[in-house]
């Protein structure tokens, strides 16, 4: 039997620079004024997420950015509960949920099923853009077995780890993303452990391009619609496995005011907390995003709740992790940001007067 | 549960897959409106972006830049062109009181807006049939009288004739222009450029200009009262005299009369070294003209000290670079002479103080007094006007005293320097323009009213993480030494196209909605709604926003805000909070009646379809 070719789509790039340059309008400027921006929206209206979701934006743009050819799965988490329940969901493209430690399985699965019915004339059409999204717990914890063989045997499909840093799902249980100091129902702050979470955060999208050298691995927040948008494609259209680790602040989680999302998503990186980057496999090399304004991690912690019960001590802990990262970035650290490693130039976080984003209110 | 895309053959098919309505990109999923989740929701006001606030013509700044960021120049001259006829003039010797109140001076630097104001305006000169000319009306038959054709006149002309009426124009001297012509020098404002301005102005037909009239002489205050109504812009265009020993030599001229000689292009002289008295716009101008018709050592005497001068900054710098020399907190206390020529002047030291009133005077101190040679003196302490021809009631204080809307008595408007001393082009030009459509409201007896509050936008509310730091674009100036070489030089040269996109695009809209598609792009529930790329043309989708504001705090712009749900009344668009979590009532329970239908109708089908099957009489066992 003749076998037929698969076909693959490309995905254009859209222009990062182009954000507010100017472009001619009879390029269509007029109906699209970020840049080749889709028209289509395949994540749609009337999900129960909560107001100010961060998955939601990720979930929206990550599949603004794929389109309509497009097949989706989603291991159990707090975006497979929000959405799916009433036999509906938000997607109008094809999607399915996974059982919370198969999204990896699974999603290799469809793919090299797609790949075989294509080949053998079952299936018509261009290879679709087979995409999972999975929360943290899976993807970092209970899934990651599967999540970690399926880039091993490298499957032609786009894993990705939305971040909300918690279990949200279940009602705000500790997860390995969970930052030092973070409060949870597991790990609540008090006499013994003052802190809240001893444990620093694991590495996942480290563990992913060091232990799988062939893979797409990138990271990105909400705070970036291009990059993030970007990555998605650049993932989709890579030969082979990808991951994306993709930091979606939590509002019920991390007890912030709902707009804050998008500027929790830039402060992070600001603030050195989250190292955005992209691991080329073919180069074996990480480009790392340094921001045009490096903060104290104050101006990020004091925006949540979830940290306001630490210590100087914890905070400086918490800037010396962040120094350690723009170090590991290349970046210089300023001065400023040295001197606040000594617990000395601190308060108690709840005390803390900050550089607050402008403030145009609290809502939901 | 969507099924798009998916071939389910029909052997396994289940009564309820795919039974359920997929959303789509117009309704969303018609069964879950979560705008009951919301408190606030988001509404676009646009306010006043400080640019607009501050010009006196009200020229709308963000809109015409906007405009100039898409290259849509014509758009962008149009815009200027509804409110101040003459772009080139004022994109070349505005002071630009726009620019001291953009946002962006907060942020790094200020943005150009009269170098692109004046791209603008020459791009309009350009075109072949000036545009406005279609847009106007037909003559109502009403004939309006306006003295002067400096900027206020010929302001109050356009706007009058665009409102419909025919607008005669008197003019003292041999050619219009006012103070543009008499008062600035050309080497700011190139003739032909004034010349075409003008023309543009006395081309739209229903504008006549008549030049040699002078009102008090030629014409009287009682012709004017027989137009149906007038318009006083007659400009203060006589220098005051310096009041010392020796002001009457020959050699001694107000700079005023200078800079208007050599305006109108007549033959000056000027001696090797000169003395300008004065620490105003016009001592620069007088100085710098000075120079450039043959002067070699040119000194500014002002009692202003070095800080206190009222000299632009710009222009200053400018005059320094050309050579021209301060003086500064120094007065002139005799000029003197030698068979009725000047051959040098006493200077001393001397400041100017305030009295308790706030009135400000100059203090001389005697015993510092010096000798110093010149061969003129040129004296730019002020301006004033001939009033004699005008009822007393109407002066006060060499200046014409009229209410809050520029009204001196019934039909008769006021406007310029005459009601305001010495000001800016652009004041004068803001006033024909007020004047204007007050009289048309006068006309069609409709009262005068102040202009409704605005809200201004500061720089503290704009996100500013959506704005880079990019420097200004200075535009190209001739090199000093070039440039003093004759009056027809201009200094200030124009952007280039490029420059002008690039200058423009640093605005940020302040309080403004440009279209950015932040708003679109962030919100987690698709529920920002974009027709087309036009200003405020996005519409928030009520029945799907939650009410996070994450649109509202990313709103670069800052014409997104928050207003309490209870604010709205139209049920149409409210989903209020109360039903959102009760089950048995309300939202809930109207949502599950419809998928309740939705299964049901999906078995009866499922059914139908094994009766036709089977033969069987009931699909399921059970009896329905």
């Amino acid at each position: 039997m003749t076998q037929k070719e698969v076909v693959r789509q490309h995905l254009p790039l859209f222009e990062e620079q182009g954000r507010s340059a100017s472009v001619p309008d009879d390029v269509g400027r007029n109906l699209h004024y970020l840049p080749d921006m889709p028209e289509e929206d395949p994540y749609q209206a009337g999900h129960r997420t909560c107001a100010g979701c961060g998955p939601a934006i990720q979930y929206r743009w990550v599949l603004k950015a794929a389109g309509q050819n497009t097949v989706v799965a989603g291991p159990t988490g707090c975006m497979y509960v929000a959405n799916a329940t009433y036999m509906s969901t938000p997607y109008t493209v094809p999607w399915a949920h996974t059982q919370i430690a198969s999204g990896g399985s699974f999603t290799s699965g469809m793919a090299a099923a797609y790949e075989s019915m294509i080949r053998k004339g079952k299936y018509e059409g261009e290879y679709p853009n087979i995409l999972v999204m999975a929360g943290d717990g899976s993807a970092a914890d209970i899934g990651i077995g599967s999540i970690s063989g399926a880039l091993y045997r490298n499957h032609d499909a786009l894993f990705i780890c939305y971040d909300n840093e918690c279990y949200a799902n279940t009602g705000i249980q500790t997860s390995p993303t969970t930052p030092y100091g973070g409060s949870t129902t597991f790990t609540p702050p008090g006499k013994v452990i003052p802190e809240g979470k001893k444990l620093p955060p694991k590495n996942l999208a480290k563990m992913m391009s060091e232990g799988h050298p062939n893979c797409y691995v990138a990271t990105t927040t909400v705070g970036y619609t291009l990059d993030l948008m970007n990555k998605t494609r650049k993932g989709l259209n890579h030969r082979g496995a990808a991951f994306l680790h993709c930091y979606t602040p939590c509002q019920k989680g991390w007890v912030y005011q709902t707009p804050m999302t998008v500027e929790l998503g830039r402060r992070v990186v600001e603030s050195g907390l989250f190292p955005v980057w992209e691991y080329d496999p073919a180069e074996r090399k990480y480009e790392y995003f340094i921001p045009p304004e490096q903060r104290p991690v104050v101006d990020y912690l004091a925006m949540q709740g979830r940290f306001g019960h630490m210590h100087p001590e914890h905070v400086a802990l918490m800037q010396v992790a962040a120094n350690r990262n723009w170090e590991d970035m290349g970046a210089d650290v300023p001065k400023r940001l040295r001197e606040l490693e000594d617990p000395e130039a601190h308060k108690h976080l709840k005390e803390e007067e900050y550089s607050l984003p402008v403030n145009r209110g609290i809502g939901a | 549960m969507s099924v798009k895309g998916t071939k389910i053959p029909p052997k396994l098919r289940l009564p309820l897959a795919g039974v359920t309505p997929a959303p789509t990109e117009e309704a969303g999923q018609v069964l879950f409106p979560t705008g009951n989740f919301r408190f606030f929701r988001p509404v676009y006001k646009d306010k006043t972006p400080p640019c607009n606030h501050a010009c006196p013509t009200g020229e709308k700044i963000q809109k015409y830049l906007d405009f100039v960021k898409h290259e849509r120049f014509l758009d962008g001259y149009l815009t200027i062109m509804e409110d101040n006829p003459m772009p080139s003039v004022t994109g070349r010797v505005c002071y630009h009181p726009c620019e001291g109140a953009c946002n962006r001076k907060d942020h790094d630097e200020p943005i150009g807006i009269r170098n692109v104001e004046r791209f603008l305006g020459d791009f309009g000169l350009e075109l072949a049939d000036e545009p406005i000319k279609e847009t106007l009306p037909a003559t109502n038959g009403k004939h309006i009288a306006v003295v002067g054709s400096g900027p206020g006149g010929l302001a109050s002309a356009y706007h009058l004739r665009r409102l419909g009426y025919r607008v005669t124009i008197l003019e003292a001297l041999s050619k219009p222009g006012g103070m543009l012509r008499g008062g600035i020098p050309h080497w700011h404002l190139p003739e032909n450029v004034l010349n075409a301005e003008v023309t543009k102005i006395e081309d739209l037909g229903g504008i006549e200009i008549k030049c040699n009239t002078r009102v008090g002489t030629d014409v009287s205050w009682q012709d004017l009262k027989d137009y149906d109504a007038a318009f006083l812009a007659l400009g203060q265009d006589v220098g005051r005299k310096l009041p010392v020993e020796g002001n009457d030599l020959r050699g001694v001229t107000g700079g005023l009369e200078f800079v208007r000689e050599a305006g109108f292009n007549k033959p000056v002289k000027v001696g090797k070294k000169v003395i300008v008295v004065g620490g105003g716009n016009t001592a620069s101008d007088t100085a710098r003209s000075a120079l450039r018709l043959g002067a070699e050592e040119v000194t500014i005497v002002s009692l202003e000290g070095p800080d206190e001068l009222l000299i632009v900054p710009e222009d200053l710098e400018q005059a320094k670079a050309e050579g021209v020399e301060f003086k500064t907190n120094s007065a002139c206390a005799r000029i003197l002479g030698e068979d009725g020529v000047v051959t040098g002047a006493v200077l001393c030291e001397a400041h100017l103080s305030k009295d308790e009133e706030g009135k400000v005077t100059p203090r001389m101190n005697p015993d510092t007094e010096y000798e110093v040679t010149c061969d003129n003196v040129m004296i730019a302490i002020g301006q004033v006007q001939h009033l004699d021809w005008i009822p007393d009631h109407l002066i006060e204080g060499g200046l014409l005293k009229t209410d809050e809307y520029g009204r001196l008595e019934d039909n008769i408007f006021a406007g310029g320097d005459i009601v305001r001393g010495p000001a800016m082009v652009v004041d004068a030009l803001g006033d024909g323009k007020r004047a204007a459509s007050n009289i048309d409201k006068v006309l069609k007896t409709a009262d005068l009213a102040p202009d409704a509050p605005v809200e201004v936008m500061p720089y503290e509310r704009l996100n500013t993480s959506y704005f880079p730091h990019a420097p200004r674009i200075e535009a190209p100036l001739t090199p000093p030494e070039e440039r003093i070489r004759d009056q027809e030089i201009e200094v200030t040269l124009a952007y280039t196209q490029e420059q002008a996109i690039a200058e423009a695009d640093r605005c940020m809209s302040c309080g403004v909605c440009n279209g950015c598609d932040n708003c679109y792009i962030v919100c987690p529930d698709v529920s920002v709604m974009r027709d087309t790329r036009e200003n405020g043309a996005y519409s928030i989708r009520t029945k799907y926003c939650k009410g996070c504001l994450v649109c509202v705090q990313e709103c670069p712009t800052g014409c997104l805000e928050k207003v309490p749900e209870l604010d709205f009344e139209d049920e149409s668009d409210v989903t209020r909070m109360e039903t959102a979590f009760s089950v048995y009532d309300g939202s809930h329970a109207e949502q599950s009646i419809p998928i309740a239908k939705l299964q049901e109708d999906a078995i009866a089908e499922y059914d139908a379809a094994r009766r036709r099957r089977t033969g069987a009489t009931s699909g399921n066992g059970k009896r329905r």
